[in-house]
């Protein structure tokens, strides 16, 4: 019985990595193809000239990666800003036409932006935030707002009164709750609020175009048209190079989280 | 810890404030619709050249992707700012509907006038698109052609024409792939050349006049590519239909020209397939050179299609390295390559072929008939 | 609990933010979407074009998405819930670390991916069958609504499965073992005790997913070569091709209202069962 129950995890855990790991393989075997075509089903030659057409000092790739990195992180911090207090009222607070606020964050995501990026950009132009890094953050910061403010939102509804209740009972201020209290319960949430906001911010298409070009550019801008347009071997290599922020970043966000804040809730 | 990421934050921040404060002075921006290669052309041969001719000037381009929609962007940033004195953009690479919609709305300068090369480029196309007037304000890159790619190594006697064609795709069901209308422009211009061949008035369709009644008399045509249809494989995108034969899922299909050089140059594509032209013929269109209305650097802008539309660079970039057809006349051209460059230009698809089969894209109204037509009788 | 006032206080930044940067630019689509071009003044002429011409597509992308949306949940809650209740150590060492890799590749590159995996000579047919499980001639290409939906739950999967797990992971673990200790099944226990305790996050999750899978222009575009296809894609068309940005605004209220709708049910369901819904 218990044999037969592993076998089938096993089964199951493996065709859970063939559909995981199948597209990203294509990846991987695409980054370093040379010539690939019908009907060979390997690369019929492997290299790496594609990747020296990448980092070629002309194409400028570590900038527009350190570009991305930076936008993303503030991007992160801005968020973060507005959805925490937001996400406290939201959650915590006595706020009237509540759902009618939630419904309002959605609107930048679910209204497709292409139509709407123009006037975004004219207005940005019109305060002179255009070319600037302030505007690509703020522009990621509208996009990735809807994750921050419904994901805080659901964190902070989700942390135990009582908990809240008995510190007050003690004598501590309302900040003082919320600082040792309400903060680090709804922290893993908003970590991941945090995770999904820098991997929007990473991934920006259409903002960045309208706002920051041609003084700020980024990863994306060369990712999108050589997707779009097949060229694989380029498009899959950026993405690969995209990976390495992606994936440090949320590990960065786990370690914080592990050292400072499962210690904090423990105690 | 939280210490160490606040100190880390704030010297981002320097930096951040410090890139943008400390933006070279000469910088000629340049944003270019149409594929990648069409990017790295700049990045890696014409901006280096402008460059070296022009010391303190850098050249720095953005690509906005393929098609009206890659060229629809660089319109809405040029109306966006358009209440600032200043533009941000220099020099853009656009397509026909949208350098026409451009010249219309006021966002571009006439600007060949002024320039050395503006009398080497006399086609139709340099002077109107799609039925708008544009002369003076556009000077053409390259002209972009489409034809049908196949693979000789299944199909030994491709169809000549689209009668033979559509005889073939209903033997071989499937065979033949093509992206509709709605994605991409290569399933477009196949549309339009069948059009041309079957809806009448295919003159007047490319030169006017236009007439709204014209397209009461195109139910046959659009009722047999429906027909057609059944027997094609749909694919997804200009690219799609590259895919798809990079794959051997289709054999056959409408491609850029252009664009399957390219895919041949990049290992996706097999060497041994080969282009045709079908009668009566498929259109095709050049990317123009356009300097913005209110361009901060239009002198320099100018400078810069002067020397991307002089013979040498036509010769040696769009030609030699890239395999485009030129955009001003062929015969200033030729004289500066080499015959052996020349003739690797023309291997599938011949001068002759090209004059004779190479068509424009048709009259603007017409050309959302034809798309119209399309959407509700054909798709649907 | 926060006051009234303060609770304003606090949503302020936020408002405002949106407000300057999101709505007011809106507002312009939204004229353009609800102005009558030929007679003038205000009409809503561009929505009984855009019905006219898309309806089969607005209903297909409602389907394609709730499907997805669906399937993600089924899925998030069965990785979020073997990683709480498994036992096997070994396989929760490989599931956490296997389910969170699409998380990381952008819609675009997602698409690109799926594009030449499921295509009829794509990866997945071939690696099936030259194991001999399939008979070449038998490959069928996935790249039409079927295509859609896979993209769509491989790329979301993870954003939901990691909220959901987290959630699960913070429950208070005495009822679960309680539960465990009187016999019950683990299915029961995740169905009956566990996701009623995440079912906030769970919804937060799909609802999002929801609202991005409908406005993801790259996915349709690279994958499904059949018509119907999704409505941004016809929203790029109208503006790309014929610069018909009211028929396109038209589209994109359309869209918003589907996902307001679900939204709103979903806020009202918390309000009628007596609970805060978040």
């Amino acid at each position: 019985m218990n044999i037969l129950r592993t076998i089938v995890i096993a089964v199951l855990l493996a065709l859970l990595a063939f559909a995981i790991f199948g597209p990203i393989t294509n990846l991987l075997i695409w980054s370093v193809a040379e010539t690939w075509y019908f009907p060979a089903k390997l690369p019929q030659s492997y290299g790496f000239a594609f990747w020296e057409r990448v980092f070629r000092p002309q194409g400028n790739a570590m900038e527009s990666l350190g570009n991305s990195v930076l936008i993303a992180v503030f991007t992160v911090i801005a968020s973060l800003a507005v959805a925490i207090p937001a996400g406290l009222a939201l959650g915590r607070g006595k706020l009237p036409w509540r759902s009618a606020f939630l419904l309002l964050f959605l609107l930048p995501q679910a209204f497709p932006s292409l139509a709407v990026h123009m006037n975004i950009a004219r207005i940005f132009y019109s305060l002179g935030l255009n070319g600037t890094y302030t505007g690509v953050v703020l522009v990621h910061t509208i996009q990735g707002l809807v994750f921050s403010v419904w994901i805080a939102t659901a964190a902070f509804s989700a942390v135990d009164r009582e908990l809240e209740e008995a510190a007050a009972n003690m004598g501590a201020s309302p900040f003082t709750v919320f600082r040792t209290v309400t903060l680090p319960l709804a922290l893993p949430g908003l970590m991941a609020s945090a995770i999904f906001v820098f991997l929007i911010s990473l991934d920006e298409f259409t903002g960045t175009f309208f706002v920051g070009v041609p003084d700020v550019t980024t990863m994306p801008l060369l990712l999108f048209t050589a997707s779009m347009e097949g060229n694989y071997q380029i498009a899959s290599i950026t993405a690969l190079i995209l990976l390495v922020p992606s994936v440090g970043f949320m590990l960065f966000i786990e370690r914080f989280l592990k050292a400072d804040v499962l210690a904090k809730v423990g105690s | 810890m939280a210490l160490k990421i606040t100190n880390l934050l704030a010297s981002a921040a320097i930096v951040l404030a410090g890139t943008s404060a400390a933006q070279a002075q000469n910088v000629l921006n340049v944003v270019s619709g149409g594929s990648e290669n069409m990017v790295d052309y700049v990045t890696d041969y014409l901006g280096p050249l402008f460059e070296e001719q022009n010391p303190g000037w850098t050249v720095k381009v953005v690509g906005t992707g393929a098609g009206d929609a890659g060229s629809q962007t660089i319109m809405e940033k040029l109306v966006a700012q358009s209440g600032n004195d200043a533009w941000d953009t220099d020099v853009v690479v656009v397509t026909q509907l949208k350098a026409g919609e451009m010249v219309t709305d006021g966002l571009l300068q006439a600007y060949v006038g002024d320039i050395a090369t503006g009398k080497l480029a006399t086609r139709d196309t340099a002077k109107v698109a799609l039925g708008t007037n544009v002369e003076g304000y556009v000077m053409p890159m390259f002209h972009s052609q489409t034809a049908i790619a196949y693979n000789p190594d299944v199909v030994a006697n491709p169809p000549k024409s689209f009668d033979e064609l559509k005889a073939w795709t209903a033997e071989h069901p499937g065979a033949f792939g093509y992206n509709g209308i709605k994605n991409g422009m290569s399933g477009v211009a196949f549309t339009t050349g069948w059009m041309y061949a079957y809806a009448g008035n295919a003159d007047q369709l490319m030169n006017g006049p236009y007439d709204p009644e014209l397209k009461a008399n195109w139910d046959k045509a659009l009722a047999d590519l429906k027909a057609f249809n059944e027997n094609v494989t749909f694919t997804p995108g200009n690219a799609g239909t590259l895919d798809m034969m990079n794959r051997g899922e289709i054999v056959m299909g409408p491609v850029w020209v252009d664009m399957f050089y390219t895919w041949q140059a990049d290992g996706r594509l097999n060497p041994n397939l080969k282009l045709l032209l079908p009668e009566p013929g498929m259109p095709g269109q050049p990317y123009y050179y356009a300097i913005p209305a209110k361009a901060a650097n239009a002198e320099a802008a100018r400078k810069f299609i002067e020397l991307a539309t002089s013979p040498e660079v036509q010769a040696e970039g769009i030609v030699k390295r890239f395999n485009w057809y030129p955009g001003i006349d062929a015969q200033h051209v030729e004289s500066a390559l080499d015959k052996a460059t020349w003739d690797k230009l023309f291997t599938d698809v011949t001068p002759a072929d090209l004059a004779a089969k190479g068509k424009p894209f048709p009259l603007g109204p017409f050309f959302d008939d034809i798309r119209e037509a399309y959407e509700v009788k054909v798709s649907n | 609990m926060l006051s009234r006032r303060a609770s304003l206080i606090l949503i302020a930044p936020a408002v405002v933010l949106l407000g300057l940067l999101f709505l007011y630019p809106l507002s312009y689509s939204l004229i353009w979407a609800f102005s009558d071009e030929e007679l003038g003044g205000w009409g809503l002429q561009n929505f009984i074009k855009a019905w006219g011409l898309y309806s089969r597509d607005v209903l297909f992308t409602l389907i394609i998405v709730t499907l997805s949306t669906l399937i993600i949940g089924a899925v998030s809650v069965a990785i979020g819930g073997y990683l709480t209740l498994g036992e096997n150590r070994v396989a929760l060492a490989v599931l956490r670390t296997l389910y969170r890799w699409p998380l990381f590749i952008p819609f675009v590159v997602s698409a690109q991916l799926m594009r030449t995996f499921l295509a009829k000579n794509g990866m997945m047919n071939n690696i099936i069958t030259s194991t001999g499980l399939m008979d070449p001639l038998a490959a069928t290409s996935f790249l039409d609504w079927r295509g859609i939906v896979i993209t769509f739950v491989w790329k979301q999967t993870p954003f939901v499965a990691l909220l959901v797990a987290g959630a699960m992971a913070a429950l208070d673990r005495s009822t679960i073992e309680a539960a465990r200790n009187l016999g019950a099944r683990r299915l029961r226990i995740l169905l009956g005790i566990v996701v009623p305790q995440v079912g906030t996050t769970l919804m937060v999750g799909l609802i999002l997913s929801y609202v991005v899978m409908m406005s993801v222009l790259s996915v349709p575009l690279m994958i499904n070569a059949q018509t119907p296809t999704m409505i941004t894609v016809d929203m790029a068309w109208r503006i790309n091709a014929y610069s018909d940005y009211g028929v396109a605004n038209a589209l994109g209220f359309i869209t918003y209202a589907m996902t307001a709708v679900i939204a709103w049910i979903y806020l009202r369901q918390g309000v009628r069962e007596g609970g805060r819904p978040q």
